[in-house]
């Protein structure tokens, strides 16, 4: 068990099939890649590609038939590894779905409930998640999940899965439908995790925001893993993505028609203004 | 976010069978301190709005969550009553008696966000069906019309699909076949790509702009500024009233309102926006790659 | 997935073709007249029409299969209650439970016809669009109308139900695990806390659904559609000869089914 914030994730060879009509279809197919401790890391690939099986394999909701998932270094079975499973969060697509509860804390709560915590520790830990999310407990603590916005009540999903304090954070794209201003919010959100040393995978359509937050990509094509690293920018690193139809992240664009290294391009828009006063 | 098209494209496709506008210049819809507010809720969701849209116009309507602008949807489609307008017309239908929004749900078709809630049948066809079926047509005519919508909006390899086994882009425009399908006049469309991917959107951001023609009004409510560049005008709400009704490069030049509005910028103009408070101004506001190079090359 | 028992399967055969509501009214007819009598050779006679039915429908095998059965257990249970607790003279006894020939007679006859009523049933829903079977009985409760029950209105929901039920069984998968990777469990504990664990499966759900109805309605509104006004059908229900062949063999059959 390491002491870091962040929890290592390592994946080999790791193979799943979904059985649909007594055909299995492949989902995932010898995938290969490693996060390393308070990385970050953008999934990207098209829909069906197998970014969400792949996240709720990493999870443990589905065993792989084949290959390893290593938390931290340890393979499934190995000692402690249901504990380090459970420093594992997944928030999942349109994760308002989830909640149920009569009032936003008693819907954070559940999960840290779930894991046996004392009281006390679960009234603590839903606070901080809450404050973490921009919901301060004593404004939004006792309000009804339903009555809140769209983009509050996917803070609140968020919160629900934060106050289980994981080491390794996965997001199954966390901004899609969401407003403007949520976006914006979410972003700060996840950028204030990192600097914690938090762990994070995020599957996301949206190349940009994969810029600004992440520092490693793993881009997937039907199953297989068709690059996997950090962000490359030479000739092989630009037909790769062009190959998946993923554009380059327009401020790296940016930086390479105005004649600079697109590697050093900034990663967000402040960051680039600041730049080019 | 995907970069708008060089320009509205048309694919050729069939008018929408819009018929006679009564005088050229009357507008179609005609809306004066229009207000609402919902049963229990202490602030009003519209005060005092006014906006008029004429034949063959694209309006774009813009404003942040909870600005009014699903519920100028609503009633302009005739689909709740008004609390109180000095007008209220839509197609020449009075919004403000029970006769008027029956007959301005006729005329005024609207698109919502949620692709999902938004097909009741079983599968595409006998979905785009559906309108034509509550006014009572003659089954041939639904048949050709059915036709010629699914053509319209490439759905024809999809028309005995299931509904859960479509797309998010092939659920809403199945959706807006089925709203088009019965003949209209105006199309509002509430928010139509939020809940869609970036392929999702781009499809049906293209089959809105195949609607140009034909002299259909379109009002495009939507969040996202790129959505916002080929529109003829454009207005922004805040807190339930028109705050800008004009053209989309004078928004476009107004940071300040951009930024109060919260509105959801390409990257290319966030950063623009972000270049003027630090003390430079680039004008009009880029939303492109391209653009963005242009106007700083020009500067040096 | 939907449930197999009312499972459509496309076609173009003779029985496809014939109207949802001659269908419907011959395997009426055929359910009723299957409990008139008690008879091994009646009983055949229907099972015969049945199978007639099934081969002319052109519907393969596995798919026939799936909707009998979710209801072999039922059989198997009628059954045995049958073979065990029926009135006769017992040829052999365990215990409480009396083995008689007439018990075991009726034990098979029981099950048989429920097989059968399965059997003509089924060739209905497998060769009949769900749409055009609520129509088709919006159709033939017409007259329910004049007791002011919204016969065509309950027709369209149960299109719009059972449009939305695979839906539901997405949104239930989905619901479901991301409660689990919250640490919910629905596999362990006994009836009562197994149902308490459902509560953050079924909460959403329900909040779900009627968001969806809210939203459903307002779309349905404009497109202009409003209780009580007739519509029409893009594929409207039309009755022909064929029909009227089925229905008189229809009545040929459940004539010989009584007198054998």
């Amino acid at each position: 068990m390491s002491d870091a914030r962040g929890m290592a994730l390592a994946c080999r060879e790791v193979d799943f099939s979904y059985e649909e009509a007594r055909a299995p279809i492949p989902a995932l197919r010898g995938l290969t890649f490693e996060v390393g401790s308070g990385q970050s890391l953008a999934l990207l690939g098209a829909s069906g590609s197998g970014k969400s099986t792949l996240l709720q394999v990493i999870k443990g909701l589905d065993p792989p038939e084949a290959g390893d998932v290593l938390l931290d270094g340890s393979p499934a079975g190995a000692a402690g590894y249901a504990e380090l499973r459970r420093q594992v969060g997944l928030v999942f697509q349109t994760p308002e779905l989830q909640l149920f509860a009569a009032s936003a804390r008693e819907d954070v709560a559940f999960g840290p409930r779930r894991l046996g915590w004392p009281e006390a520790d679960v009234a603590a830990a839903v606070d901080e998640a809450l404050e973490l999310v921009g919901l301060p407990p004593d404004r939004f603590g006792g309000r009804h999940p339903y009555a809140l916005s769209g983009g509050e009540q996917r803070r609140l999903a968020l919160a629900g899965v934060l106050a289980m304090r994981p080491r390794l954070l996965l997001l199954d794209e966390p901004f899609v439908s969401l407003d403007p201003a949520t976006r914006r919010e979410l972003a700060k959100i996840l950028s204030r995790l990192r600097a914690d040393g938090v762990t994070l995978v995020l599957a996301t359509h949206d190349v940009d925001l994969a810029w600004a937050l992440c520092d490693q990509l793993l881009v997937l094509d039907a199953g297989r893993a068709a690059a996997a690293g950090p962000w490359d920018f030479g000739e092989s690193g630009r037909e790769l993505l062009a190959a998946s139809r993923l554009r380059e992240p327009f401020l790296v664009e940016l930086w390479r028609r105005l004649g600079r290294d697109p590697s050093a391009a900034p990663r967000t828009a402040a960051a680039a203004a600041v730049a080019l006063r | 976010m995907t970069s708008p098209s060089a320009g509205p494209s048309d694919p050729g496709a069939a008018s929408v069978d819009a018929p006679q506008a009564p005088e050229p210049r009357a507008p179609l819809l005609d809306v004066r301190g229009l207000s609402y507010r919902y049963p229990g809720a202490q602030v009003e969701a519209l005060a005092g709005l006014d906006l008029a849209v004429s034949s063959g116009e694209f309006v774009a309507v813009v404003g942040a969550n909870g600005s009014g602008k699903s519920t100028l949807a609503r009633l302009l489609g005739g689909l709740e009553r008004p609390a109180g307008a000095t007008l209220a017309l839509a197609c020449g239908h009075d919004l403000l008696t029970e006769d008027g929004r029956m007959a301005a749900r006729r005329d005024v078709g609207v698109l919502f966000q949620n692709p999902e809630n938004q097909l009741v049948a079983e599968c595409v066809e006998d979905d785009v069906a559906f309108g034509l079926e509550n006014l009572a047509w003659a089954p041939e005519a639904i048949g050709a019309r059915v036709d010629e919508m699914l053509e319209r909006f490439w759905l024809t390899e999809l028309r005995r699909r299931e509904p859960h086994l479509l797309s998010g882009g092939q659920k809403q425009r199945t959706a807006l076949a089925g709203v088009l399908a019965v003949p209209r006049r105006v199309l509002v469309l509430d928010e139509p790509t939020a809940m869609l991917d970036p392929a999702g959107r781009s499809e049906v951001l293209e089959a809105v702009r195949g609607l140009r023609a034909g002299g259909l009004a379109v009002v495009y409510v939507t969040q996202e500024m790129d959505e916002v560049v080929g529109a003829d005008r454009v207005v922004a709400l805040e807190a339930g009233a028109v705050v800008y009704a004009g053209s989309v490069g004078g928004l476009f030049g107004d940071g300040d309102l951009l930024r109060r509005l919260g509105l959801g910028l390409p990257v290319a103009g966030e950063l623009a926006l972000e270049l003027a408070a630090a003390g430079r101004f680039l004008s009009p506001l880029p939303l492109t790659l391209e653009e963005l190079l242009a106007v700083l090359g020009e500067q040096t | 997935m939907r449930p197999a028992i009312a499972q459509y399967y496309p076609g173009e055969s003779v029985i496809h073709r014939l109207d949802a509501r001659a269908k419907f009214v011959a395997v009426t007819a055929l359910t009723i007249a299957l409990f008139v009598r008690d008879s091994f050779a009646g009983l055949a006679v229907f099972a015969a029409a049945g199978v007639v039915a099934y081969v002319l429908s052109g519907v393969p095998a596995a798919w026939f299969w799936r909707a009998f059965r979710p209801l072999l257990w039922l059989v198997g249970l009628t059954f045995l209650a049958q073979v065990l607790f029926a009135p006769g003279e017992p040829f052999f006894s365990f215990w409480i439970f009396h083995f008689s020939w007439a018990g075991l007679e009726f034990a098979a006859f029981l099950s048989l016809r429920l097989l059968v009523l399965v059997l003509i049933g089924s060739v209905l829903t497998l060769t009949t669009p769900p749409l055009a079977l609520t129509d088709g009985l919006a159709w033939l409760g017409r007259p329910l109308r004049r007791l002011h029950v919204p016969t065509d209105e309950l027709a369209l929901m149960v299109t719009i139900a059972l449009r939305f039920i695979p839906t539901l069984l997405v949104e239930l998968d989905q619901i479901m695990r991301a409660q689990r990777a919250r640490g919910a469990d629905f596999g362990s504990g006994g009836p009562l806390k197994r149902a308490r664990a459902l509560v953050p499966v079924l909460t959403p759900l329900f909040v779900l659904s009627f968001r969806r109805a809210d939203e459903l309605a307002l779309a349905m509104e404009a497109r202009c559609y409003r209780p009580g006004v007739v519509r029409t059908r893009l594929h409207p229900l039309e009755a022909g000869a064929a029909d009227a062949v089925l229905l008189v063999l229809t009545v040929a059959v459940i004539v010989a089914g009584l007198l054998v």
